[in-house]
């Protein structure tokens, strides 16, 4: 790439001499006029700055080079030679890892159309926009590319990225075709693997997508246990399983991502559900009671408790019901109310992520702020992929401005002010961008928590009819009687197993969660 | 409002399909593939090794009963009887004054002396109490399961203290450092124990010519000083309020 890069400049430094010679000859024929003659001379010295800057480039004086680039790139003398001096410009940028404003001079030059540097263009902006993960770019890049045109390396970056795009899409056949495309000895390969199988479940093609995620955990066969590809394959193989309707498979699935993993907490609930479909209520309360500690106070799982509270009426346990329904209650009441009031009284995505913010900074430092919303709310938005990975493209921006102001000499030039105003109006548009996706996130909760709200009612009523209808047995002297806990368990058998084996007392020990085991009896006749 | 009515009847049927099968057996065997297979612990934004604590100690006092054991005291009676006081200002520190009154007489070796010497150590001066202030710093909050039903919490600490030992004749200013572990069996009560080792000025019990019968009694004065470490074993009963 670098020896590229070096042939471009000193082919680039070749060019405008020739240049220059063609029209000192031309010059010649032409009267001696004086202004003809001042223009001239300016034109030529206008050229002998562009050769030292393309000579400083080549000598890996990238800063310089910059500054001298960017100020010739603004003279109209050398409109004729502005794609080409962009283009370098770029380059350097990309050297002096400045991959924003690197963008901005790649865009100009593919808007310029030059028959040769747009093309160009085009293949760094879209190694520029993959390395900033900035999605509008990415977008402009790719749907601009010619693969004929792109080098064979760059290939599998761009059918990942089209891919992606068609998934967004929901064109599911188009985008598992470009995913497959993508060469397993590209570092996009598991990237690649992983969405095609989210595109075949998408398509509901479970077979072939439980074929894909089997294929990207042999392929990581040899990874660590905790390694992230493994562990989305595991978990893209347990929900394919799932889809597929194999509730034992599934279960065994999930109960094989690893715990000191981020997807475990996900694998947990997605099991409960697993577990329910398969009739295994125990296993199920087992789950949320993990799901259910205080260690899950800061997450969003509306849907979880009305689950145990389904499985409770399963077991005809409806005084248990009847707690876990007021809990719901108790928390997502306050929730809900205040989603629709901060809905209700600001419409600008400032706002929206001005909350996210402060959510981020307690999410990641031991700081507290005041919170209009919730702060299990704005954890969860903080967890969707969409603002996630704006939130790292806004982090890519910060890095680049700090680059830049650590430089004092380079902030100070025109160069440096230009990339700090660039950097200042991308954050400013990505914050507005994150703000609009915490607004329609949150306003998918609403309906969300309305439409669980609208179950609870329901499940609500279920208790009461069965409630109802044990009162009656029990006047009628059928009711189970008795323990309510099963005592019938030997714990010998675990103890000589190298588990420990005592009740729950209240207190969650965090080498306790994921390890409880519901021991209630059913209450049904 | 039709959409989830529709869901919540579904589940419903389903529920009443399904409870029979799922508790076809009253014995609990609980599925060996869902046992922990892992010693990992789960990742969280801000880990603490605890939640819910079952004994909450921060801003509450404690008072302490004790018996206390000096295991390395030659003449004077090795038992005492002491009460302390601790506020526990967060779940990582407390502060607090122990008192211990000693058992009046010698220690069984220093009765084998007599008998057999007639060494009277009656004549040397013994301690007669001990006031400290002292600082525990809370270092692992656990837990321990005894039985099948028994859990116990259990809370080991470090402790400094600083105070005085009074003599018959004179008080001696004292410092000890040691170890303590409590067991609590219910929320307020523990059982506590304290491993201390003292350090202080005292009088040296061995006094040539003057601790037989036959020889002047000697007046406490005439004890020499030096400092002196006793390891002190207190065994307690501990109350949260």
């Amino acid at each position: 790439m670098k020896k590229l890069l070096l042939f471009l400049i000193a082919a680039s430094i070749v060019t405008p001499v020739i240049g220059d010679a063609q029209q000192r000859k031309t010059l010649r024929k032409q009267p001696a006029r004086s202004s003809v003659m001042s223009g001239n001379s300016r034109e030529a010295t206008l050229r002998n700055q562009l050769s030292n800057a393309l000579r400083m480039a080549q000598g890996g004086q990238y800063e310089s080079a910059a500054n001298a680039l960017f100020s010739l790139s603004r003279r109209s003398e050398l409109s004729a030679e502005r794609p080409q001096i962009k283009y370098i410009l770029g380059t350097m940028l990309v050297e002096l890892k400045l991959y924003q404003t690197a963008a901005f001079q790649f865009v100009d030059v593919i808007r310029m159309k030059h028959p040769k540097y747009s093309k160009m263009a085009i293949e760094k902006l879209s190694v520029v926009a993959d390395t900033l993960g900035d999605d509008t770019i990415l977008n402009y890049a790719v749907s601009r590319v010619d693969l004929n045109d792109f080098p064979a390396n760059l290939r599998d970056m761009i059918n990942y990225r089209l891919g992606e795009i068609r998934l967004r899409n929901r064109d599911f056949a188009k985008a598992a075709e470009l995913f497959s495309k993508v060469s397993s000895t590209s570092s996009y390969y598991f990237q690649a693997l992983y969405s095609k199988g989210l595109a075949e479940l998408e398509a509901n093609q479970t077979s072939l997508a439980i074929g894909t995620f089997r294929k990207m955990l042999d392929a990581r066969h040899k990874a660590p246990v905790t390694d992230t590809n493994k562990v989305a394959a595991q978990m893209g193989l347990a929900r394919a399983l799932y889809q597929k309707q194999d509730w034992d498979l599934a279960v065994e699935a999930y109960s094989q991502v690893p715990r000191d993993t981020l997807m475990w907490h996900d694998a947990v609930f997605e099991q409960s559900w697993a577990m329910l479909r398969g009739a295994r209520f125990r296993s199920a309360l087992s789950n949320f009671q993990t799901l259910h500690s205080a260690y899950y106070e800061d997450f969003y799982m509306p849907e979880s408790l009305l689950l145990r509270s389904i499985v409770y009426l399963y077991i005809c346990k409806y005084d248990e019901m009847e707690k876990v329904l007021s809990l719901f209650e108790k928390t997502y009441g306050p929730v809900r109310a205040k989603i629709g009031d901060f809905l209700k009284s600001t419409n600008e995505a400032g706002a929206f992520y001005n909350e996210l913010e402060k959510a981020h900074v307690m999410k990641t430092t031991d700081k507290s702020a005041n919170l209009r919303l919730p702060y299990i709310v704005l954890r969860s938005v903080l967890d969707q992929g969409d603002v996630k990975r704006s939130m790292n493209y806004l982090e890519k921006l910060n890095q680049e401005k700090r680059r830049v102001e650590s430089n004092s000499s380079f902030r100070a030039s025109a160069l440096g002010q230009y990339s700090l105003k660039i950097i200042a109006n991308r954050s400013k548009n990505t914050k507005f961008a994150i703000g609009d996706m915490a607004k329609a996130h949150l306003l998918n909760m609403r309906v969300e928590l309305r439409d669980l709200y609208e179950q609870a009612g329901f499940i609500r009523y279920e208790m009461i009819t069965g409630r109802k209808e044990s009162i009656k047995k029990k006047i009628a002297g059928k009711d189970i009687s008795g323990d309510q806990i099963d005592e019938n368990v030997n714990r010998k058998f675990y103890i000589e197993n190298g588990y420990e084996y005592y009740p729950f007392q209240g207190e969650y020990w965090l080498d306790e969660v994921g390890n409880y085991h519901y021991l209630g009896k059913q209450s049904c006749e | 409002m039709l959409k989830n009515g529709f869901k919540a009847a579904l589940i419903i049927v389903l529920a009443l399909m399904l409870h029979k099968a799922a508790f076809a057996a009253e014995v609990v065997n609980l599925p060996t593939e869902e046992l922990a297979q892992e010693s990992v612990l789960p990742v969280f934004d801000k880990p603490v090794s605890v939640k819910n604590r079952n004994v909450v100690t921060q801003g509450r006092f404690e008072i302490d009963g004790f018996y206390g054991y000096a295991m390395t005291e030659p003449i004077a009676n090795v038992s005492k009887l002491g009460l302390g006081l601790y506020y526990n200002s967060s779940e990582n520190h407390a502060w607090g004054l122990i008192v211990a009154k000693n058992f009046a007489g010698l220690s069984s070796y220093a009765d084998q002396l007599n008998q057999q010497f007639q060494l009277d150590f009656n004549r040397a001066p013994a301690p007669e109490m001990t006031i400290m202030g002292d600082y525990n710093l809370k270092a692992f909050y656990g837990k321990m399961s005894l039985t099948k039903s028994i859990v116990f919490n259990t809370q080991l600490y470090g402790s400094l203290s600083a105070g005085a030992v009074k003599y018959v004749h004179k008080t001696y200013p004292a410092v000890a450092f040691g170890i303590g572990q409590k067991f609590y069996f219910t929320k307020q009560w523990a059982f506590r124990f304290d491993l201390r080792l003292y350090a202080h000025q005292a009088p040296i019990p061995f006094l040539n010519g003057k601790l037989k019968p036959n020889q002047p009694v000697p007046d406490y004065g005439d004890f020499q000083e030096r400092v002196t470490y006793t390891t002190n074993l207190d065994v307690g009963l501990s109350y949260l309020f």
